[in-house]
């Protein structure tokens, strides 16, 4: 390879070998394999009353009258509710506050809510839901984000149908037209992102119960409990330290979860009717009224010197939000500051537009608003590439920025070696040294085909999100430490992560720790389990604070030993004298301090980029792959037979968590890149169930490997990157170039379409 | 048959004889979940497409989901209460534990279920065939690396 040189050796990698042999079982592994994890979902309890929502029949619509009123004469009903019941603030939202709880005078997506009943059984539920008169006044329906932005469309609110835009030149005009008359190859394309849905195996649901106190408890999977809380003492106008919100464990959430959907009706219900309600949603429900991935079209035009050299870049982007901002101007800004992926350009220009629409609503979905314009970037650098004559691997690792640049927007960030590294690695595999082997055999049936893709991302929220938090350290009276988020286990393997830090910063024995999660009763505080953010932020919490915090605590063993704090030492259990002879356990520290446990709060001040570019990054993560796809030419079917994965995200916390991540973030979004497909008509999903939207299954399930480069910067003070999202941002480019590697079509549209690789075929026959 | 109308449905439930009074139009999931407490197997489409629901009926397994609870009249049905606390399902479990085939966890008892049925079959499947089997159990945390490895150390051949 010619740019061999050019790219760094890894001093530190976890081969997939060494992964698995560190690999140990999650703590809670053999509770979810029993079925008895604890969901929310599985809080039945005799005398609950069930709740159930009527959802909006239309798309959009004037909400003129709600006649609860026969519902509530049905025998068995404790509770019927429309928006008039909420007395607090009608409307919640992150950035913009903008959605109803229960629907006040508009509809404006299939199932928003308008009221919602709780009653002694199921079916007296769904008999009440069916005895409430809803007048409707059709309002014409904006399907369609472009045709939204017009002047004449319909409004989905009063503010206008453009939610967010954004504008971003790194050139003025004479830059560009220098920059255009430099280029050899310059190549454009259409990519159309799709929704994708993310099928979370347990829907929204839980448990609304009062605490008999004037209080609220909430047992409901979510990605931040502190946040549920807050929304619905507000709605309910409690003060907020009277609701609870036990969040975890969650049965999947992938961002699906990490806003609020019917919990606050769970909570008014139960309210109401001073019972306990338990709530939750059929799959064709929550597809209606849970949120996408963002559909997005991404224009992109790209152009480089004879050489190689990257030089101009103008991304065009189309984004519909749907009904309501939920995360969407996040992941616009997410979707801008990626389009520019790792590499050097020498004039950049990127348009973007969030729209309005009355279809569904869109918002978090790891990935986040990266991965739209990630595998479009992907494909016009392989293009721009093959156009050279420069291998796939030569052309990204010339064109990477240096490791201390600018951040893709210029603001400042940490610098990285990531992109370098993780090719570098990638350049070492098999799968990559073999890639003259790839050939079509089978008497021309199959065509086979190598792609390359490369990417980085955000690590936390952009800058002006709520990047600090809360976390606290405590001794039990039964002697263990307790770490206290309010972050939520959602199958990351929270605890892990949790044990394997404190081991490393507390220096305690892993047994020493109990992790306590996701009960906002319980912890400050932490913020929201998204944004890759949780590894990082425990990591900097502990390795700021944790030493100090046992230093203290061995004070207090030394002064009950009568000793000099010196001659102690701290290690699994307790504190030994400098011979290694046990002096106090941790649980005898406990029992003499039983009235005044040591309790910390570890404020965890934000970290963001200085430059003043609003929602832009201060740290990424890198990740290099290849993948190897076999086209069936009679059929059109896509098989993707191997997927080789170069990631870069610093030292590896939990190995086995590490590669549970990576392999399962593959594969979502190579379900995104080549099955996953949620049509919608006239602003309705057409497959409301999982008959109609295929997820992956086992079969489709590549041979993958995983290579974790732990190399960091000198100086880097903010350690492991987050893994959640990243392999879903790498598998999608991967996929896509592997396709257009083995037959050298273009794709500009996700997912890939088997008839769209046949009609290929037969153009190019 | 009046939808309203009760039936008494008798049926063995993990070893214990049970006699359920339901309407005609209660499945099988529902019995399981509301009427015993039995909430290991769990709703995740109603279709009988995720798997996540798997009991056996008369050691056979059926996605819960899609038998209505009459249709167990006179049979036996397992679950994962008794199926995940025994020893036929300890090298299942072991496997799926330390391979990483668990991450939410909302799909693991379905799996067990599946894979300690396969397990346990005379003769054993091979990995082919194990894995051919395992295709209705969807995950979609894991993305299967953790499942393949399992079933490479449960199914050789």
């Amino acid at each position: 390879m010619a740019d061999d040189a050019l790219l760094p050796t890894p001093r530190r990698v976890l081969g997939h070998p060494e992964l698995l042999a560190r690999s140990r079982p999650r703590p809670d592994a053999d509770a979810k394999l029993r079925g008895a994890a604890g969901y929310p979902t599985h809080r039945l309890r005799p005398g609950q009353l069930h709740g159930a929502v009527l959802g909006s029949p239309v798309p959009h619509a004037r909400l003129v009258a709600i006649d609860t009123s026969a519902a509530q004469r049905i025998a068995g009903v404790r509770a019927v509710v429309t928006a008039a019941a909420i007395s607090g603030p009608a409307l919640y939202g992150l950035r913009h506050v903008d959605r109803p709880a229960l629907c006040t005078d508009r509809v404006r997506c299939v199932g928003d809510p308008i009221a919602a009943v709780a009653a002694d059984t199921a079916q007296t539920a769904q008999a009440a839901l069916a005895a409430i008169r809803v007048t409707l006044e059709p309002l014409a329906v904006v399907d369609d984000a472009e045709a939204a932005l017009a002047p004449t469309a319909a409004r989905v609110h009063e503010r206008g149908n453009l939610l967010h835009r954004v504008h971003y030149a790194s050139a003025d005009e004479a830059a560009w037209a220098a920059a255009e008359a430099a280029c050899a190859h310059v190549v454009e394309g259409e990519y159309l992102s799709p929704r994708q849905m993310h099928v979370c195996l347990e829907t929204e649901g839980g448990v609304a119960e009062p605490d008999g106190q004037g209080g609220l408890v909430l047992w409901w999977g979510c990605q931040n409990p502190e946040r549920d809380r807050q929304v619905i003492a507000a709605m309910l106008c409690l003060p907020p330290e009277r609701v609870r919100v036990v969040g975890s464990p969650v049965g999947g959430s992938y961002g699906a979860k990490d806003e609020l959907t019917v919990q606050p009706i769970a909570a008014l219900l139960a309210f109401r009717s001073g019972r306990s309600v338990r709530l939750h949603l059929s799959r064709p429900a929550s597809t209606d009224l849970g949120v996408k991935r963002h559909p997005m079209r991404v224009r992109m035009r790209s152009g480089c010197d004879a050489q190689g050299r990257l030089l101009l870049h103008r991304v065009e982007i189309l984004a519909d939000t749907g009904a309501y901002a939920t995360h969407g101007p996040e992941v616009l800004d997410a979707a801008v500051e990626h389009a520019v992926g790792p590499y050097a350009w020498t004039a950049l220009a990127i348009e973007a537009r969030l729209a309005y629409t009355n279809n569904g609503i869109a918002g978090a979905f790891r990935g986040f608003g990266a991965v739209q314009t990630q595998w479009a970037l992907e494909q016009q650098i392989d293009r721009l590439a093959r156009a050279c004559g420069i291998d796939a691997l030569a052309f990204r690792s010339r064109n990477l920025v240096a490791p201390d640049a600018p951040g893709p927007l210029g603001q400042e960030v940490v610098p990285s070696d990531g992109p370098r590294l993780a090719l570098a690695q990638l350049s070492r595999l098999p799968i990559w040294l073999e890639r003259g082997t790839v050939s079509d055999d089978d008497e021309g049936r199959y065509r086979y085909g190598l792609g390359v893709a490369m990417v980085h991302r955000s690590d936390g929220f952009g800058r002006g999100g709520p990047n600090g938090g809360k976390l606290a350290l405590a001794l039990a009276s039964d002697g263990r430490i307790e770490l206290r988020v309010s972050l939520t286990e959602m199958g990351q393997s929270l605890a892990e992560s949790m044990k394997a830090l404190a081991v490393r910063y507390l220096g305690c024995g892993e047994d020493d720790l109990r992790p306590v999660i996701g009960d906002s009763a319980l912890a400050p505080d932490t913020g929201a389990a998204a944004a890759s953010r949780s590894t990082s932020l425990l990591h900097r919490a502990l390795s700021g604070a944790a030493r100090d915090w046992i230093a203290a605590l061995g004070e207090q063993a030394a002064r009950h030993l009568e000793v000099a704090a010196g001659t102690l030492r701290f290690g699994p259990g307790g504190w030994s004298d400098l011979q290694g002879r046990p002096r106090l356990s941790l649980a005898e520290l406990a029992e003499v301090l039983r009235t005044d446990l040591p309790h910390r709060v570890i404020h965890i001040e934000p970290e963001e980029t200085p430059s003043p570019v609003p929602g832009s990054h201060w740290v990424f993560g890198a990740c290099a792959a290849a993948a190897r796809v076999r086209i069936d030419t009679w059929t059109g079917a896509l098989q993707v037979q191997q997927l080789a994965l170069a990631s870069a995200l610093g030292p590896v916390v939990s190995p086995m968590g590490l590669l549970g991540q990576m392999e399962g973030g593959a594969l979502m979004g190579q379900g995104m890149a080549t099955i996953e497909r949620l049509p919608m008509r006239d602003a309705r999903y057409l497959a409301r169930n999982l008959d109609a939207y295929l997820v992956p299954t086992l079969a489709d399930a590549p041979c993958a490997e995983l290579h974790a480069i732990e190399d960091l910067m000198p100086g880097d003070t903010v350690g492991p990157r987050g893994a959640g999202e990243i392999a879903v941002n790498i598998a999608v480019p991967a996929v896509a170039n592997a396709v257009s590697a083995a037959i050298g079509m273009p794709v500009e549209r996700l997912p890939i379409d088997p008839d769209d690789l046949l009609d290929f075929l037969e153009r190019e026959a | 048959m009046n939808p309203s109308t009760t039936i008494d449905v008798s049926l063995v439930v993990n070893d214990a004889p049970v006699v359920l009074h339901c309407e005609p139009s209660r499945r099988l999931l529902t019995v399981l979940r509301e009427d015993l407490g039995l909430t290991g197997a769990k709703p995740g489409c109603g279709v009988g497409r995720c798997g996540a629901c798997l009991v056996w009926l008369d050691g056979e397994p059926v996605n819960a989901c899609l038998v209505m609870a009459y249709q167990t009249q006179g049979r036996a049905v397992t679950t994962i209460e008794s199926v995940g606390a025994s020893a036929a399902s300890e090298p299942v479990r072991r496997a799926l534990a330390d391979c990483g085939a668990v991450q939410c966890g909302y799909c693991a008892p379905g799996l067990v279920m599946m894979m300690t049925h396969l397990h346990t079959r005379v003769p054993r499947p091979d990995a082919a065939q194990a894995a051919a089997d395992l295709c209705g159990q969807l995950c979609r945390c894991t993305g299967y690396g953790g499942l393949q490895r399992a079933i490479g150390t449960l199914f050789p051949g």
